[in-house]
């Protein structure tokens, strides 16, 4: 059998290696520390209605509190050996969700029409544990996965949902197509899931609702318990944030600055990566005695092509890379911000986007941000500047609430690439006693592992006194 | 029987792709505990595999291929654009495949992992033992006579102590499939990948591969193994292999609920087949012999034209 896919596992693999990967051009550099200015101004790009400059870049370096072992942690995660024990069956139902206030979907996304959440559920009542995605990312990862398992075996329902920057959720559920902002994420999550609790079989009785996320998502959840706190929909208990950015513009303005630096600027750079990995594969894929190249071949060429912090820097800023394309194209299209999309004339289903693709590559989070993102907001809410857009995208915007209630929760590691010195004493300062601060671990590589889920599971219950360390 | 079937497919598709507002799917339950288990278990074995590798390159043996030609440089590469002349027919067809999947194979593929592991596993098996017939005739052609002899011992023995090629005994006797085919033939005798294509039903392919498919369905119809291929029941063992087949990829259409799929399977899918090619020729060539993109590849043509 020749086709059929034999390559899926391939195709995600060379996926995150190759096929998005992308240069930052060098005019879009930012000078570390500028401040912006209400009326910033950017030249030589005239034709964008609101001019408005990019967020500025964090100071420090580009990886954050990240060492070695924190990017090799990020890459490959927890690694199985470590995990928390899982149970041995985990019923599971796919849920797909036309939400009622729907809007057109553009032709291109024909296949994103309803959204799609995943649900295991106890045969007796029982919490109701909601958990939500991270960046770019769909309701079913394996870090889903992981803690699917855990939560459901300590005797939760678990519904994990996609987050509100996956292509899916954006045109499913988003009321506005332009993703990343943190409080209008939060109240379209919110709608959401009020909309599939709602909706839930009538067997499925549930005793309370806590909210969890991982890295943007773990941001969602707390925003999501905030609003919730005023609403009074859901009556969500408890919150808990799994390595959850601080601001999350300093937090991309790192990832774009790490992409700068460990791959390139300029279309060239993405060029001159993909030769140089298909070179190497090749050659590895000659020296081995396979004749084809499957799953086990794809693993050992990552670890003897993944050898110096450059290259685990290069892995990381390129899936953060893949998953802003989807964003910037969604929210051009439906902005009509017109960078990559012709507002009168939005691509058809059967368009070749290869060109279209191969424009967005290019384009850092910076671009996103001061050709969609602010025009769109600055122009549907009123009183605001790029300068107050960005500051509502940090966690201060709920500082109050998660320094004095006692129900909101979080972990994070104390070498996090998303964060900086400032940003994590601001989290320990903020949370006192409800944080839990790991030592290593990196971005998200020790999620499912067995203190993070202990420590995690008693955060939920409200069993937490604090790190026992 | 057939209309039978037909009719339940058709109800399964009509009900799939319904246009109610919710819909729940109840999925083969998870074993997360088992899953972790295997994947400590590969890990070590990754490991050890590692290891072993370090010693023997320690021991003086470099790559046995890698002599016989220079290596790819990064100059080699093919371009990053990939011939698809047939561009808006194969979009068509990728997004009929898509939804055929999402009514049709995936919810029957579901139906099917609910059997029991080691039962799959027989079937797996018995149609992997078939196809050794085709990898032998292809072996031939392709002059490459110990792998040859290699998938008729894979079948001899699968077929009488394998009892009838439901168990891999072959595997356990230090002897792993290597299946072959038309496609990797055409490609040992210089035909081009070709455009891209894709398949109704069966996905990214090229020309060649579809040649090849073609080629392969042929020669097993030709030889008819135990009249499996041509007796009454020869469609319903053909909509079981398509089903262990679909049930055996982990992969979902549009799951990445990205725009740019066509375009990612696409770069993929090519770019893998002539990494394969390279190792084919690699492999095959005579000292001084120019590898396959270093012949073909004049910088900037589409990959795979």
């Amino acid at each position: 059998m020749p086709c059929l896919m034999n390559c899926a596992r391939a195709a995600l693999l060379w996926a995150a290696v190759t096929a998005h990967g992308a240069a930052v051009p060098e005019q879009s550099e930012v000078p570390a520390q500028a401040e912006v200015p209400a009326q910033a101004e950017v030249p030589a790009q005239a034709e964008v209605p609101e001019r408005v400059s990019a967020p500025p870049t964090a100071p420090g370096p580009a990886t954050g509190l990240a060492d070695s072992a924190a990017l090799r942690a990020t890459v490959y995660g927890t690694p199985p050996q470590d995990m928390a024990p899982l149970p041995n069956r985990v019923p599971l139902a796919e849920i797909n969700l036309a939400l009622p206030r729907a809007r057109p979907v553009p032709d291109v996304f024909w296949f994103d029409r309803k959204l799609r959440v995943w649900f295991s559920a106890q045969d007796k009542p029982a919490p109701l544990a909601i958990v939500i995605s991270g960046t770019g990312s769909d309701g079913n990862t394996a870090k889903l996965s992981a803690l699917r398992g855990v939560l459901y075996g300590a005797g939760y329902h678990v519904l994990t949902m996609p987050s509100p920057t996956f292509p899916g959720f954006i045109v499913s559920a988003s009321s506005t197509g332009v993703a990343g902002d943190l409080m209008q994420d939060g109240h379209d999550l919110y709608a959401a899931m009020q909309e599939i609790v709602r909706r839930l079989p009538r067997k499925v009785k549930i005793t309370e609702i806590d909210v969890l996320g991982y890295s943007l998502g773990g941001a969602n959840a707390a925003i999501v318990k905030s609003i919730d706190a005023k609403e009074g929909k859901l009556n969500i208990h408890r919150a808990v944030m799994i390595d959850p950015p601080v601001s999350l513009f300093a937090s991309i303005g790192r990832l774009d600055k790490l992409f700068t630096q460990s791959i390139g600027a300029g279309d060239a750079g993405i060029e001159q990566l993909y030769r140089r990995l298909y070179a190497q594969l090749a050659n590895l894929y000659r020296a081995s005695d396979r004749v084809q190249i499957d799953e086990d071949f794809l693993l050992g060429a990552a670890a003897g092509i993944l050898k110096t912090d450059a290259e685990f820097s290069a892995a990381i800023a390129l899936s953060f890379r893949i998953d802003l394309v989807n964003v910037f194209f969604a929210g051009d299209l439906y902005a009509g911000t017109g960078v990559v999309t012709d507002p009168k004339h939005p691509p058809k289903v059967g368009d070749s986007l290869e060109a279209t693709q191969r424009l967005l590559r290019s384009k850092p989070f910076s671009e996103y941000f001061s050709k969609v993102f602010a025009p769109y907001y600055l122009q549907h809410r009123p009183n605001s500047t790029p300068a107050s857009l960005i500051a509502d995208n940090r966690l201060d915007i709920i500082g109050d609430a998660l320094s004095n209630n006692p129900d909101y929760y979080a972990q994070t590691n104390a070498d996090d690439l998303i964060l900086d010195t400032r940003e994590l004493a601001w989290l320990r300062q903020t949370l006192g006693s409800k944080i839990a601060v790991y030592h290593h671990g990196g971005h998200l590589g020790n999620i499912g592992e067995r203190q993070q889920v202990s420590d995690m599971l008693d955060m939920l219950a409200g069993r937490w006194r604090g790190a026992a360390k | 029987m057939r209309p039978v079937l037909l009719a339940a497919l058709m109800t399964a598709a009509l009900g799939g792709c319904a246009s109610e507002s919710l819909s729940i799917h109840s999925l083969p339950p998870q074993d997360p505990a088992a899953e972790n288990a295997a994947a400590v278990a590969s890990t070590a074995a990754f490991a050890a595999a590692a290891a072993s590798a370090e010693t023997a390159k320690e021991a003086g043996g470099s790559g046995p291929a890698s002599e016989a030609v220079p290596p790819v440089t990064a100059a080699d590469a093919p371009s990053m654009y990939t011939y698809d002349p047939w561009e808006r027919l194969n979009r068509f067809t990728y997004r009929f495949n898509a939804r055929f999947d999402e009514a049709i194979f995936l919810p029957v593929s579901n139906t099917y992992r609910r059997i029991p592991p080691p039962i799959r596993a027989g079937v797996h098996n018995f149609f992997g033992n078939l196809s050794e017939v085709d990898s032998v005739i292809n072996y031939a052609l392709q002059w490459r006579l110990k792998l040859g002899a290699r998938s008729l011992g894979r079948f001899v023995i699968n077929s009488t102590i394998g009892i009838g090629g439901l168990i891999d005994v072959a595997k356990m006797l230090k002897l792993p499939g290597a299946p072959t085919g038309l496609s990797t033939t055409l490609a040992k005798w210089g035909m081009h990948p070709g455009p891209y294509l894709v398949i109704p039903l069966l996905g990214p392919s090229t020309l060649r591969d579809g040649l090849g498919f073609v080629g392969d369905y042929a020669t097993s119809y030709g030889i008819d193994v135990a009249k499996l291929y041509r007796g009454d029941k020869s469609w319903a063992l053909g909509t079981l292999n398509a089903v262990d087949q679909r049930a055996n990829i982990d992969f979902r259409y549009y799951a990445t609920g990205s725009p740019f799929e066509y375009e990612n399977i696409r770069f993929l899918y090519v770019r893998k087949r002539l990494i394969e090619d390279e190792g084919l020729h690699a492999k095959l060539a005579k000292k001084g012999e120019k590898s396959t993109t270093q012949q073909e590849n004049e910088v900037n043509e589409p990959a795979g034209k």
